[in-house]
């Protein structure tokens, strides 16, 4: 049997990897009265019988194992799999109740932030649907009020409760790098406008800070198709258009609340029909799942449109036509957030089979896929952590080399950014896409008419 | 005349036993019942010693050899000319809601629970053959 | 001895049905309570039809995915439970008990049969058992409890079986047969075997999530 003592020391490498200033500062105010009264507060008061449930139902039976791609990629390392992280966080802190060390913290921390991207899938190897995620994201909220969170992901939280953007996008830098993509667009379309505040619209386009702050590329891809297709489309000038949320995976609820909701005011103060999002997963995971329930909506208030569903509408209806198909081999990663959390990976293969002559699935696929191993605040705990997410991932760059495709379609940031370091790290040869770089390079640079 | 009596009583149990099928068991005055009444039978007749029970009854057959009508015990009747299935049989019916297999069983499980004494198991009268 | 085994064949049965359907029952009520209390969104997204598409897709065999990536430990598992139900209710000992005791009773599985099934649990209950000491994965979440458990199951269908074949000490082995059959019905609710409850409900809340507000299949 395995004792509590030995699921501390069996994870000698913890110790050795290297620390993070904000979570070894933040240790070091902390008093063991401080952790017992959080964990306590978090654990009995933050949850309900929900949380009860998962932690008496589970039989330890290890079918969870095999869901999680960090489990697959340490050569299944029993530590690395879901209800382990589950074993060495919050059961310990429910056996202790909450008399728990810095050093058990530390680790929670990492296991919590870095050994997991609250990806779900193991929620779908579950046969009880055990929901761990929820649980590392309850140690996750832990951390947020012990003041342990990792410095990366911390500075975008502070840039949220600053600027309500997530890379301290200054206010008229957002406008200044709008006008500059409107501008550059001119040369393909000469009267085309990127809309702002224009109330009423049917659409309001919104993105993630990191679009403005260094992809503006895609700004001005997205105004081309928006401008090709016809549509009656905005975007704020003024904080809210951001729609990405860090806080949401920091345990910061209260800020993620205040985000989520900022935004929808933002969309009601413009009095759009429907809000039409860039490819990124978290962000639309924040507006279509949690932000609203934080401010008490059962289901957002607004119809939120993911650019996968937004693509499959344009092409299928005939708004956007394509050229010439894609000629290059490509492969799809379904992200956790968009497939798994939306089901839109059957409209994502038919958007790329609309757009690509040559395409070739990466199995498992669709909910089952890998995860990128960026996602859920993983990529945004910073550099330090590169090099182990690289090890930690080793599955997805085997499963991205058996499919032998040139191009890498990710139609999240997350994932986009994490896979470009897989590709990278583990010398794929392959390119990665957005779709909606694919559809901007094979889409007829016209201007919709509709038919009479 | 006592005697006689006795006697008469004894060629009838004899007869009976034989007719319900006792047959000496181990050598002992153990005895097994036949459990020709029934259709099939899932487990080996009860083992049973019927001189022990004369003995510990005090003679008096009807605690077993009853007799019953509309549903009411008929006191000191008894019923050792009778085959057990000649009134109860296999399945429940409107003269009869005993079956057979729940007569035997509750006559005698129920006596040993209420005597505290006799086995009450399963297995420990159905012994394996 | 026969007044010891008067109670345990007597009240005894009684207090240990009572203790796990009230068990039970009054968990759901303090479940679905203080879901109601604490925890209210989620009657808001659980509904009927995705419960049960996701209930159901988990009681197909290895139809989750899952399930086709250990097909020998879900393959032992649902046969397993379904002989844990089977076994019990359906093996004439405990049919001719009931209807003595109630006058109802139903059809019962040859002896024989009944045997080999019992084996069958056993086999598996050893099987889940060397499971934990080997897979390294399951080993390092298995803890003093889990065996436990194994034990609590294994011994009434293991007395059960040695007891029909009345090989040794036949009236002690029956004891600790009903006993032990007693004592696992009386910590179902106070233990992880209450999943029998909990498992449907957590299922039916995530396959709700997946079914409802998620748009996509969790199996």
């Amino acid at each position: 049997m395995q004792t509590k003592e030995n699921a501390m020391t069996d994870t000698p490498s913890a110790v050795e990897k290297p620390t993070d200033p904000a979570i070894e500062s933040g240790l070091e105010r902390l008093t063991p009265e401080r952790i017992r009264q959080v964990i306590q507060q978090v654990l009995k008061k933050e949850t309900g019988p929900r949380f009860k449930a998962y932690v008496e139902t589970c039989m330890r039976c290890g079918l969870c194992a095999d869901a999680c791609s960090y489990f697959l990629s340490n050569d299944r390392d029993p530590q690395f799999m879901p209800a382990a992280k589950v074993k060495n966080t919050v059961w310990q802190m429910l056996k202790k109740d909450g008399n728990v060390s810095r050093d058990f913290l530390r680790r929670a921390v990492r296991i919590s932030h870095l050994e997991c991207n609250a990806c779900k899938r193991c929620a779908m190897y579950c046969p009880f649907g055990i929901d761990i995620a929820y649980m590392m994201l309850l140690v996750r909220r832990i951390c947020h009020k012990l003041e342990i969170t990792p410095q990366y992901i911390q500075d975008t939280v502070n840039s949220h409760s600053v600027t309500l953007n997530q890379m301290w996008v200054k206010d008229d830098e957002w406008i200044d790098t709008l006008q500059w993509q409107e501008e550059d667009a001119r040369d393909e379309f000469e009267d085309l406008q990127i809309p702002l505040d224009k109330v009423g619209a049917d659409i309001m386009y919104s993105v993630i800070a990191p679009e403005p702050k260094f992809q503006a590329g895609l700004i001005y891809q997205a105004a081309t198709m928006m401008h090709a297709a016809g549509m009656d489309w905005t975007m704020p000038s003024s904080p809210g258009w951001d729609n990405s949320n860090m806080a949401m995976y920091t345990g910061d609820n209260e800020i993620s609340g205040r985000i989520a909701r900022k935004f929808f005011e933002t969309a009601a103060k413009l009095r759009v029909k429907r809000i039409v999002m860039g490819e990124c997963g978290h962000a639309f995971r924040s507006v279509y799942d949690m932000g609203n329930r934080w401010n008490s909506w059962v289901m957002p208030p607004f119809e939120v449109v993911h650019a996968l569903a937004f693509y499959h509408e344009l092409l299928t209806q005939g708004r956007i036509t394509i050229k010439e198909k894609y000629k290059k081999k490509v492969t799809l990663h379904d992200p956790c957030n968009v497939s798994r959390g939306r089901g839109l990976h059957d409209k994502a293969r038919e958007v790329v089979n609309l757009v690509c002559k040559d395409f070739v699935e990466m199995t498992p696929n669709r909910e089952h896929n890998y995860c990128c191993g960026a996602g859920g605040g993983v990529i945004n705990c910073g550099p330090p952590y590169k090099g182990e997410r690289m090890v930690n991932n080793r599955v997805k760059a085997e499963q991205l080399a058996a499919t032998g495709a040139e191009v890498l379609i990710a139609p999240c940031h997350n994932c986009h950014s994490g896979l470009e370091d897989i590709i990278q790290h583990y010398d794929l040869k392959m390119e990665i896409k957005f779709l909606g770089d694919l559809i901007y390079e094979t889409m007829e640079k016209k201007i919709y008419e509709p038919e009479a | 005349m006592a005697y006689s009596n006795r006697f008469i009583m004894f060629l009838i149990v004899l007869f009976a036993a034989v007719g319900t099928g006792f047959f000496s068991y181990a050598g002992q005055d153990l005895e097994r019942l036949d459990p020709w009444a029934f259709d099939s039978p899932r487990r080996p007749g009860a083992v049973f010693s019927h001189d022990d029970h004369i003995f510990l009854l005090d003679d008096d057959c009807s605690v077993c050899h009853h007799v019953y009508e509309n549903g009411e015990l008929i006191p000191d009747e008894s019923s050792e000319d009778l085959y057990c299935s000649d009134c109860h049989s296999l399945k429940p019916m409107p003269d009869n809601p005993m079956p057979l297999e729940a007569a035997y069983h509750n006559l005698c499980r129920d006596c040993h629970f209420d005597r505290g004494e006799g086995p009450v198991l399963c297995g420990e009268c159905h012994v394996k053959e | 001895m026969n007044s010891f085994i008067a109670f345990i064949m007597g009240p005894m049965v009684w207090i240990s049905v009572i203790i796990f359907l009230g068990g039970l029952i009054f968990k759901l009520v303090g479940i679905l309570g203080a879901v109601r209390q604490k925890e209210p969104y989620i009657y808001s997204y659980v509904t009927l039809k995705h419960s049960l598409r996701s209930i159901g897709a988990w009681l197909i065999p290895f139809f989750p995915r899952s399930a086709r990536l250990s097909p020998v430990y879900y393959g032992i598992s649902y046969l397993f439970h379904i002989l844990l139900f089977l076994v019990p209710l359906f093996l004439a000992s405990h049919i001719v008990l009931i209807n003595e005791a109630f006058q109802i009773s139903w059809p019962a599985l040859n002896d024989s049969v009944a045997d080999v099934l019992t084996l069958g649990v056993i086999a598996a209950l050893i099987f889940f058992a060397v499971r934990r000491i080997r897979v390294p994965e399951v080993k390092y979440l298995t803890g003093a409890m889990d065996y436990l458990l194994i034990l609590v199951v294994l011994l009434p269908f293991l007395t059960g079986f040695l007891a029909y074949h009345q090989w040794v000490a036949y009236q002690w082995i029956t004891v600790i047969h009903i006993l032990s059959g007693e004592l696992m019905l009386i910590i179902i609710p106070f233990s992880r075997f209450s999943h029998m409850l909990n498992a449907p409900l957590t299922r039916a809340y995530m396959g709700s999530e997946f079914g409802h507000v998620r748009q996509a299949r969790d199996w």
